[in-house]
This record gives C-alpha cells, sequence and structure tokens, in this order.
C-alpha cells in the first residue's frame, strides 16, 4: 500500500478514534486522557500534555500528561496578553523558536517543558476562544515535524478545543438545571407553606376546628397514596385538603361557632363556602387547575344528594371524593360547639353506612386498608391513630374494618393501590 | 476505567505478553501496567506477541511508545512478534522499524532473547 495512503488511513482512523471517544460517555477525564493518546499515536509523539484553559484564575491547568508523571494537576499562570496570543495563533507554535510571543510563558513552563521534552505548544481553539494548549515533544523517531504532520496536530487539536468547548457549555447547562430545579423545589416550599398558612388562617375562624385543614390534607394524602396516585395528582389532592374550607372566610363567626342546630338561612349561608372557595381559587394561578373544582366539590355526594351541583358518583372529582372522606373523618372525631367527638365504633359505622351514599367505596376502601396496617403496626406512618389515640378495642375494630373490607370486595377496584 | 486482562507467561529469562485482539486505550494501558511491574520485580527481556491482534488503533500506538521507552529506560529488551501485514505496515508507516525489533514468531523471539540464534533485522 502507497505510504501515503497509508498514513492517511491512519490519520483518518485516529479522528474516527477522537470522534468516539469524544462523543462517549466516558468521564471527561478519560475523553481527555485517551483524545492526547490519539494524537500521540498518530504521529508517533512519545511526550505530550493537554491543559485547560481558565479565566478565572486565568491560567492554564494541566489534566491529562503523557511521559511525566505528576504533571496532571499542574497550574501555569497565563498573562492577558499571551491567552489573546495563543487565541489569534492559526498553527502550532514551535516551544523553542525566537521571537514566537511566550518567552514568558515558557519560562514559567521551565520545568514541564523539560520534563515533556516540549518541542510544540499547540492552542486549542473552538468559536475563537482558547479552550486550552496542547504539549509535544518532538516525534519518537526524531525526526522534524513535516508541514502535514502539523496539519495533522492542527486538526486533532481542533477536535480535541470543541470537545472541551461542549463540555463546558455542558458544565454549565447543568449548573443552571441543577440551580433551576432548586429555585423550583423553594418555589414549590413556598407555595405549600402558603397554603398551609392558608389553612392555618381558615382554622382560627372556628373555635373548634383548630389544625382542621392540616389534617384533612393529610388524610388526604395518605387514602390517595393508598389508592395508587402519586406525583402531582397526589400533591394536589393534598392543596385541596388545606384549602377545601377556604370559602368559610366569607361565613360569619357567630353561624361556624353556633352551637345550636342552624337554622335553613344559617346553613344556606355556611354551604355557600364551596361556591366561594371556588371563585376565591379559581382567581388564582395553581400549578393544577383542578385544585379549585375539587374544593367546589367536596360536599358532593355520590348518590347525588349533595351539594351544590347534586352530582353522582364518577362525576365528582376523585381528589373531592378523597377530601370528603377526610375531612368527615376529621370532624367526627373532633369536638364540635353542637356535641362532642364521636367514638371510632361509631364513625366507622356511619362510614359503613355512608358508603355508596355519602362515599365513594373505593375511597372508604382505602381509608380502611391504612387503619388497618396503623392498628397492626405493619407501616410506620402514624396518620389517623394520633387523632383516635390509642383507647378502642383493637379487636373489635379490626373486625369491623376487615369485615367492610369483605363487604367492599364486591365492588371492582378503579384504582389500583400503591401497596399492591 | 477498569483493566483489561491481559495474558501473559514467563518463559526463562523473558516475560510474553499477548495483547489480545484488538489494542485500544483499555488494554494499552493493562499492557503498560503490566510491562511496568514485571520491570520492577527485575524482567529486563519482554516479548508482545501481536498473533491474535487484529488491530491496534493510534491509542494502542501512543501506550506501546511509552512501553518501548521504559523498556529502554530499564536497560532491557523489548521484542514485538507475530504482527501481522497491516500492523507491521503501520510501524513501518511511524518509522517504528528501526526503534524497536520486530521477529516473525513469539520462538525466534524467545530463541532470539536466550541468545540462541542471532537475527538480522
Amino acid at each position: 500500500m502507497d505510504l501515503t495512503f497509508r498514513k492517511m488511513l491512519h490519520n483518518l482512523s485516529a479522528l474516527s478514534d477522537l470522534a468516539a471517544e469524544t462523543s462517549s460517555a466516558h468521564n471527561f477525564n478519560e475523553v481527555t486522557r485517551a483524545s492526547l493518546h490519539t494524537l500521540l499515536g498518530a504521529l508517533a509523539i512519545p511526550r505530550g500534555a493537554i491543559a485547560r484553559y481558565t479565566t478565572k484564575p486565568r491560567q492554564l491547568k494541566i489534566v491529562a500528561a503523557k511521559g511525566s508523571a505528576g504533571a496532571v494537576g499542574l497550574r501555569i499562570a497565563l498573562r492577558r496578553d499571551e491567552a489573546e496570543w495563543l487565541a489569534d495563533a492559526p498553527e502550532p507554535i514551535s516551544v523553542h523558536a525566537e521571537n514566537n510571543g511566550l518567552a514568558g510563558l515558557v519560562e514559567r513552563n521551565g520545568e514541564l517543558v523539560k520534563r515533556l521534552r516540549a518541542d510544540l505548544f499547540v492552542p486549542m481553539i473552538a468559536r475563537g476562544e482558547l479552550m486550552g494548549l496542547i504539549y509535544l515533544s518532538g516525534k519518537f523517531t526524531g525526526e522534524a515535524y513535516s508541514k502535514e504532520d502539523l496539519e495533522i496536530v492542527s486538526a486533532i487539536s481542533r477536535n480535541i478545543a470543541i470537545a472541551f468547548y461542549n463540555h463546558r457549555l455542558l458544565v454549565s447547562l447543568k449548573r443552571k438545571a441543577e440551580e433551576n430545579r432548586r429555585l423550583y423545589a423553594q418555589m414549590r416550599q413556598i407555595y405549600r407553606d402558603t397554603v398551609r398558612a392558608f389553612g392555618a388562617a381558615i382554622d382560627l375562624k372556628d373555635t373548634y376546628t383548630s389544625g382542621h385543614s392540616d389534617r384533612v390534607a393529610r388524610y388526604a394524602e395518605a387514602i390517595a397514596r393508598e389508592m395508587g396516585l402519586t406525583g402531582q395528582e397526589l400533591e394536589h389532592v393534598g392543596v385541596a385538603g388545606y384549602l377545601h374550607d377556604i370559602g368559610k372566610i366569607t361565613v360569619d363567626r357567630a353561624i361556624i361557632n353556633n352551637p345550636r342546630p342552624l337554622t335553613e338561612k344559617e346553613f344556606g349561608e355556611l354551604n355557600k363556602h364551596v361556591t366561594t372557595g371556588f371563585e376565591i381559587l379559581s382567581n388564582i394561578r395553581h400549578p393544577w387547575d383542578e385544585i379549585a373544582y375539587m374544593t367546589k366539590c367536596h360536599h358532593e355526594k355520590v348518590d347525588g344528594t349533595g351539594y351544590p351541583q347534586g352530582l353522582r358518583g364518577d362525576e365528582i372529582p376523585l381528589g373531592s371524593r378523597i377530601v370528603t372522606l377526610a375531612d368527615s373523618f376529621d370532624a367526627m372525631m373532633t369536638d364540635r360547639p353542637y356535641r362532642a367527638r364521636l367514638s371510632l365504633d361509631r364513625t366507622l359505622s356511619d362510614f359503613r353506612a355512608q358508603t355508596g351514599k355519602q362515599f365513594d367505596a373505593e375511597v372508604i376502601a382505602a381509608f380502611c386498608r391504612l387503619l388497618l396496617k396503623e392498628i397492626k403496626g405493619t407501616t410506620r406512618d402514624r396518620v389517623f391513630i394520633p387523632m383516635i389515640g390509642l383507647k378502642f378495642d383493637k379487636v373489635a375494630i379490626t373486625a369491623t374494618l376487615n369485615s367492610m373490607l369483605v363487604e367492599l370486595d364486591g365492588s371492582s377496584p378503579r384504582y389500583r393501590s400503591a401497596a399492591s | 476505567m477498569n483493566a483489561a486482562e491481559i495474558k501473559s507467561r514467563l518463559v526463562e529469562n523473558a516475560a510474553v505478553i499477548y495483547p489480545g485482539i484488538y489494542l485500544n486505550q483499555l488494554r494499552g494501558e493493562s499492557i503498560e501496567s503490566q510491562c511496568q511491574e514485571l520491570l520492577a520485580s527485575g524482567v529486563r527481556n519482554i516479548v508482545i506477541n501481536f498473533e491474535e491482534t487484529e488491530l491496534i488503533n493510534s491509542i494502542g500506538i501512543s501506550i506501546l511508545l511509552g512501553v518501548i521507552e521504559s523498556v529502554n529506560h530499564s536497560r532491557g529488551t523489548l521484542v514485538l512478534s507475530n504482527l501481522n501485514a497491516s500492523n507491521r505496515e503501520l510501524f513501518e508507516m511511524l518509522g517504528l522499524m528501526s526503534h524497536v525489533e520486530m521477529l516473525d514468531t513469539e520462538e525466534v523471539a524467545l530463541a532470539k532473547l536466550s541468545g540462541r540464534v542471532e537475527t538480522v533485522m
């Protein structure tokens, strides 16, 4: 095979190896090391190094080296005029040539230049920017670099420079993406804190319901999780739990705290809180549109006898059906102006009676499974037990929950439990 | 990067290394470290048998240059054997024929290193 043709093939193969390396998913230090080997192997150069240029501080840092143990990590200061000079240099520069414009740099690099027996400085330029500097010793054979050799060196150096440029871009993008993720997480936290604060503000209207919104949110989230909801779906059920009673801020405190049975007019006023809440929340740009509507529907009943729209079954958003149960559970398990808190047994009895009427069977089943897990201690989460306390007949309640689940098995579940 | 497993064996006064089918960075660096270990343990004659090696890329060449320098620095002898025509052409093209001895077979290389046979380069 003709020698010139053979050389061309070898150099093309080197460029191809370099392209494969620089586009690989390897650690960038390994890519840099492989790039240096590719350049050295293309022309049988025994020693060399690649230095990355940084502007803050302005310096060259050796990131790959061959033939000089301990060179990696060395930092060499670079003056602004030297950096500008290198960025404009069209081709490899002879280290030892007089008036090469780099006398100061050669002097500061003295030890490294000596160890590498460096003959050439090859600036790495990408898009007109200095990315670094390659140090090359003479060829292994002792022959001088030919014009073609220098062209090959320049071509490979340009490719390495582009890889450095792309890597810097990628690092910068990753940093920005990380910063955005952090800001987004902060924003979400602020959002959740604000929602919680709203919930607390709503509860302040009612002497008896301190912490109600917070608890409803936690119950609703736990039930939603048990039903297999995750991510944003889960989160917006929680937010709806916090804000479900926001409309009550417009209801007269005397009505909310009235210890006697409410008159029809008072009921009318109180029941407006769902539509008022919807109006309030509709004007806020939540991350999720459904929240306002979910809060509006938290007094709907699956048999169609609820308010304000008399929706039935699946017409009611799932989140609302979950909040309805969470809200009722908290209401039954706390003292109210018109009655003392109910027992767990009584609460479960009401739930059982209202399954398929006020409450969705799937939601009731998820609630039963969760409560059983907490009673049996098969879950670390304690969502309901803190409210229920420990003074109840575990055997009897367990039997009730199991029997409710047996009854509910007749309905085919539409939502898969996360636990199953 | 994990080191590739490189076959080798000790024969009388020499070590023989078998780079395998493709001499790339991973395998080249393993050969380089193996040679350095052999030199450090006192072995001075090394044969690299390229019989199974179909391709040596530029990274492999760069690493081999390091091996040649290490052996020279330790005043040892390195012989490359069983190179196929393509790999031999590569060494020729890079002008390396006069810097490292290349013999046709491992047996000839070992005989040469043991002083039993004289070869003409």
